[in-house]
């Protein structure tokens, strides 16, 4: 029974229970609505003729025998947008990409017309009918290149405005550079001169992609008076934005609508199909759905590869004294969110590590491929993969054990982060004790003999969580006594509509499993700044258990005042009955939360406080290697987070465990092969992702019982932390095993097999 | 214009008719006319599962079925499991043990399980491994899908 | 996929007369697993398709003989995995579809479909191969019986007209031989082959009388190795003599590079996989 004295205080009734997934019902019977899925009355359906050359200034555009298929509604370009959306680019940071190719095609598969119809096979059937006829370009395709590269993407930078550190790139010409963050702390080139060892080594890794298995799908309505998008997004407020942008309109004309995500990882954030379906369905006057294939999906968005290189001196004690690290991300053709990447993730690329004298350059580069966005880490996956090898590398030249190496290195509660924020609540060391207790580290270890070679490797890594960012949220307690929550935060699957529930539920001491988490709709859910980078239980929680308590506030001054006792513990019901006399009304709390924040210090990249909370993880892996062909079976994989508070501790157990396994797919084997900017393997027979023989032997996935001081409960995010060691650990284990390096993803067979060939002194030919 | 033809054919138990054309698939049968969406075409490929009906009382890919093929068959799908409004023991050990995320993969696990424990009622690692190998999840769930099998084999013995 | 036109035949006659030599947009469909594949990827695109499935039903199932099994072209790679007379007679056929394809395209694939396709890729083609397996084709001149060895002629090729269908596979009887298929991956464990290299030998213990080494998937298209062949033949098994296969069989393959691999590291994967497919074929261990 629902009482309204329950005491905050009084933590753990709802939170810290492993409540089973409130969808979960809907999920197992099939009945969970998708977009991809989804129709509506009278829709018509977009397919794409995609760019087949790189770079390349469009000529011709022949679409007359698409036009003349029976049953084709419309075939559009370019130039029909424009005469509905006047300026028809968009983009989270700089506003570079056209709807449809707009003169210039940038990358192989980017959207040059669509074909509507009410068959989608009759619309497939007429863009294999469009043709079109290039002036082809020279172009870039490697990250480094970009930098010094006479080709250039984009003829003029256009950034959107909305971030601080862009706005000199207004109007740029003659680059691909779409940003440069530095941080520099100390004197590097000092302080590296003196040490009594240096190492410099580079690291990169290849083009990987989400592959969410539902794909990218968005459905516009548009009318006159307002337009409806039925979009799988993972930030339908920021799709809102850009859409009242493109349109001219204010915001409250725009309805954005996300039934459950079919996972995202990062790739439906910010805006991706929304543009191209609003115009179309503006052209058209009726309900357009552009949904993509899976082979499509190698068109839409990316990792960004990236080339690290990284330098350090450690003095005669094996302290690292000085850090030079240069990373040049992959942004492909156009820039996403990769700015962002670049210098969130960029803050952090010096490790965990308590260096006094750092020197940072992270450059975000357009190219000629598939653009490039945010995947389950903003870019610290790649970074840890960089340093934590380095580290490696380090300790065995130095014949240091790389777990007193680290710890002679590694950053302390209470000590300055590179950044001068002083670190708290970052469990880094702890994380890492607890990888090598549960690997048995100290105690002997079977290194195989024969053709099978057997090694292990750790990892740990920092990071910070994407900073300022706001999130509103919305509890409302009906006069029966049942609460809604309403939140912008979009469940695509990582269990966050659960966790909300249980953070409303302990507030108003009410079952977890009562509260109904409503489904993501603008014209409804209030403002929140995306689902992304592991922000939202912190963030959203805040602004969540604000709004609960806000309505726990108010149903006590509602007790108040229809005469109840201080401590009165009557159903809330009857006290709607008291007040009303009959069930009526309604209570309504909110809540909004912002983080302090300071900005990194032009110049600098320093800020006392550049960041809400650390995610720190650790992880360790036992291989077998085959020393005759290279295969390597992972026989264990230990993961170990420091995320807070468990709000629910079985989806945390589960998001740590996918977290890795996907990153283990990103190790091993997916690659998204390129051939003068041609994707190869555009399919999932050729693009190959973990499946149920791929998991680890044994696997270990540990949430650390620490509490995050500013976080809701003690709480903080958990859905990219158990990517970031896992590549590194698995090479620093190979290298244990049979003593080759390998400093490029992926760790694949024939990758291996050329090291061992190649330290052998027997090294096998190219081709 | 090629013709639609009429197949007959019963659906999760009830006789139906529809109207199909030779280059129509399965999934999008159930999707257009039938409005079932339990089976969804993912990789398109017959790889990842997700598009998992049952014909004849054989697990197929959806995408990769002619909707032609289908005419004289009985279909099951993923929305019978549940008749009555009562969950099935496979469904009821996915949702206990979690195993599952985002849920787009699921009704294809929870299709593929149920046959799997038709021919293996009490199922070894392996068996399980290899029995789903054409079953992928991106979230990779694959650890909790292994403790679901084998809650839902407890569940259907004690049923 | 784009509209195309879609035939019933009720016999296989018929559907050969439905078939036109001449005409590349008209193909049979059987269980249409693969043909869906290249018809989804827009690299075939039919006017017509002929549709096996309601042909005469004695062209799916199996007849076990003394000398081996008759399995009719449309039997699915399913029924033949459960097959209680394949695993009597060719048990290495029964191992092979563990770890072929996956359930449900093992429910609808069928054995025609599976050669006719000349996709070097697959599994069964190399076992059935090394198992000196034969084929029943019929066209409009009537029936014609064929090695499978020189069913293959190129990377998705096959001596087949267009108007001829494979009705019949013979299978001879593995008997006391001993073989082995292994199927290599180089990306996820689930992944189509880097390699196969399926063994059938007569052997006394490790007395090697003779032996067929078949190579697929990392080659244009499934082939017998024979020099390996040869190195094992009268040989009595150790580490020279796998050795001398394996090197034989990496020299002979005509191997092609893609996403799985370059051809120098396939070459190395056949020199040892060919060892190790001999020498789990002697020691009983059958399947990868």
């Amino acid at each position: 029974m629902a009482k309204i004295t329950q005491d905050a205080a009084k933590v753990g009734a709802q939170v810290g229970r492993s409540v089973p997934r409130l969808e979960g019902r809907d999920k197992v019977t099939g009945r969970a609505e998708y977009t991809h899925t989804m129709r509506v009355p009278g829709m018509l359906h977009a397919k794409l003729f995609r760019s087949t050359v790189a770079h390349g200034r469009i000529k011709s555009v022949d679409t007359s025998a698409a036009k003349k298929v029976p049953g084709v509604v419309a075939v559009i370009t370019i130039d029909d947008v424009r005469k509905v959306i006047p300026d028809p680019y968009y983009g989270p940071a700089f506003h570079d990409q056209p709807i449809l190719a707009d003169g210039k095609v940038r990358f192989v598969g980017e959207p040059v017309a669509a074909v509507l119809s009410f068959d989608p096979h009759i619309a497939d059937e007429a863009v294999q009918l469009i043709t079109a006829e290039y002036e082809e370009l020279p172009a870039v395709f490697d990250e480094v290149d970009a930098l010094t590269s006479k080709v250039y993407v984009h003829d003029v930078l256009k950034p959107a405005g909305t971030f601080a550190d862009l706005k000199h790139l207004k109007n740029a010409k003659d680059t691909n550079m779409a940003l440069d963050y530095r941080l520099r702390r100390g004197d590097f080139d000092k302080a590296y001169a003196a040490a009594a060892h240096k190492f410099e080594h580079e690291f990169k890794t290849q083009k990987v992609l989400h592959l969410p298995f539902e794909p990218h799908a968005t459905i516009a309505d548009y009318k006159d008076t307002g337009v409806t998008l039925h979009t799988a997004s993972q930030g339908p407020s920021f799709v809102r934005t850009e859409i009242a942008r493109l349109l001219g309109w204010q915001e409250n004309k725009v309805r954005i609508k996300v039934p459950y995500l079919g996972s995202g990882y990062g790739g439906k954030l910010y805006i991706k199909l929304e543009a191209l379906a609003l115009a179309l369905s503006m052209i058209a006057r009726r309900p357009v759905k552009v949904a993509l294939t899976f082979e499509e999906l190698f068109y839409q968005i990316t990792k960004h590869p990236c080339t690290f290189r990284i330098k350090s001196g450690v003095d005669k004690d094996g302290k690292i004294v000085a850090r030079k690290c240069e990373v040049y991300w992959n942004g492909g053709a156009y820039a996403d969110i990769g700015p962002r990447v670049t210098q969130k993730s960029g803050l952090t690329a010096s490790g965990p590590y308590d260096i006094d004298n750092v020197w940072i350059d992270s450059y975000a580069l357009y190219t000629n491929v598939t653009p490039s966005g945010a995947l389950r880490g903003f870019g610290v996956p790649q970074l840890v993969w960089a340093y934590e090898s380095h580290t490696d590398m380090m300790a065995r030249e130095l014949k240091l054990d790389p777990v007193e190496f680290r710890r002679k290195n590694i950053m302390r509660e209470g000590g300055e982060h590179t950044t001068t924020h002083i670190l708290k609540d970052a469990a880094c060391e702890k994380a890492m004790d607890t990888v090598l207790e549960r690997m048995n580290w100290s105690k002997p270890f079977d290194k195989g003999k024969g053709v099978i070679r057997r090694g292990r490797g750790f990892g740990v890594a920092i990071k910070a969580v994407i900073t300022p960012t706001t999130s509103v949220a919305i509890v409302n307690v009906s006069a029966d006594g049942s609460v809604a929550l309403y939140c912008g935060t979009v469940d695509m699957g990582q269990g966050s509509d659960t966790a909300m529930a249980q953070m409303v539920g302990e507030v108003l001491n009410i079952q977890a499993e009562s509260v109904r988490v409503v489904q993501r709709d603008t014209d409804v859910t209030p403002y929140d700044m995306g689902t992304l980078g592991s922000r939202s239980l912190f963030h959203m929680g805040h602004a969540v258990k604000r709004a609960a308590e806000d309505a726990r506030e108010k149903l006590k001054a509602l007790a108040r005042e229809v005469g109840e006792p201080e401590g009165s513990n009557i159903p809330i019901r009857e006290l709607f009955v008291k007040r009303y006399g009959m069930q009526a009304g309604n209570v309504i709390g909110s809540g909004i939360f912002k983080p302090d924040y300071i900005p990194p210090a032009p110049g600098t990249g320093l800020s006392k406080n550049v960041t809400a909370f650390w995610m720190v993880s650790s992880a360790g892996a036992e291989v077998s290697v085959d020393t005759e062909t290279g295969h390597v079976k992972i026989d264990k994989l230990v993961n170990v987070v420091d995320c807070g508070k468990p709000i629910n501790p079985r989806i945390v157990e589960t998001q740590i465990s996918g977290g890795a396994t996907m990153q283990l797919g990103f190790t091993m084997f997916e690659k998204m092969h390129l051939d003068g900017g041609q994707v190869t393997n555009a399919s999932l027979a050729d693009y190959k992702i973990p499946g149920f023989h791929d998991t680890p032997t044994v696997m270990e996935n540990v949430a650390l019982e620490v509490f995050q001081s500013n976080g809701p409960f003690g709480a903080k995010g958990v859905g990219e932390v158990a990517t970031f060691c896992v590549s590194p650990a698995i090479a620093n284990a190979i290298d244990d095993a049979v003593g080759v390096r390998l400093t490029e993803l992926p760790l694949n067979p024939e990758a291996v097999y050329r090291a061992i060939r190649a330290k052998a002194g027997k090294p096998l030919e190219d081709e | 214009m090629i013709a639609a033809r009429t197949i007959n054919f019963t659906l999760n138990g009830a006789p139906v008719t529809a109207d199909v054309k030779p280059h129509h698939n399965v999934v999008e049968l159930l999707q257009a006319q039938f409005g079932l969406t339990g089976a969804r075409e993912t990789c398109g490929q017959g790889l990842c599962g997700c598009c998992t009906v049952i014909v004849n009382g054989l697990a197929v890919s959806g995408c990769l079925y002619l909707a032609s093929f289908i005419d004289g068959a009985e279909v099951v799908t993923v929305e019978s499991l549940d008749a009555g409004g009562k969950l099935s023991p496979v469904q009821e050990a996915f949702i206990e043990t979690s195993a599952f995320q985002c849920g787009f993969c699921t009704p294809g696990f929870v299709l593929m399980v149920t046959q799997l424990l038709d021919e293996h009622p009490d199922p070894s690692d392996d068996q399980i491994k290899h029995y789903l190998t054409g079953n992928l999840c991106r979230c990779a769930t694959y650890p909790e899908v292994m403790q679901a099998v084998k809650l839902a084999a407890k569940k259907r013995k004690g049923a | 996929m784009i509209p195309f036109d879609l035939a019933e035949p009720k016999s296989l006659s018929e559907a050969i007369k439905l078939l036109d030599p001449d005409d590349a947009t008209v193909r049979p469909i059987a269980g249409g697993t693969a043909l869906m594949l290249m018809m989804k990827a827009g690299v075939f695109r039919p006017q017509k398709l002929v549709s096996l499935r309601k042909i005469e039903s004695k062209y799916s199932g199996i007849v076990a003989s003394h000398d081996g099994l008759r399995i009719g072209a449309m039997t699915t790679l399913g029924v033949i995995e459960r097959s209680a007379e394949v695993r009597k007679h060719a048990p290495v056929i029964t191992r092979t579809m563990i770890t072929l394809s996956n359930v449900r395209v093992r429910n609808v694939a069928t054995v025609g479909g599976a050669l006719a396709h000349g996709d070097p890729h697959m599994d069964l083609p190399p076992v059935l191969m090394a198992l000196g397996a034969t084929i029943t084709i019929v066209g409009p001149k009537g029936e014609r019986s064929l090695a499978l060895e020189d069913l293959f002629s190129g990377y998705y090729e096959t001596t087949l007209e267009k108007n001829e269908l494979i009705a019949e596979v013979h299978v001879p009887s593995q008997g006391p031989k001993k073989a082995a298929y292994m199927k290599v991956t180089t990306g996820s464990a689930d992944d189509w082959p880097a390699l196969g290299v399926a063994v059938v030998m007569e052997a006394d213990g490790k007395a090697i009388k003779s032996a067929r080494v078949v190579v697929s998937a990392a080659t244009t298209k499934a082939t017998r190795m024979k020099s390996a062949e040869a190195a094992l033949a009268g040989k009595t098994v150790d580490d020279k003599v796998l050795a001398q296969a394996g090197d034989a069989a990496a020299e002979d393959a005509e191997i092609l590079a893609d996403v799985r691999g370059s051809v120098p590291y396939k070459r190395e994967l056949i020199r040892v996989y060919v060892r190790r497919a001999v020498r789990a074929a002697i020691d009983g261990q059958g399947a990868h």
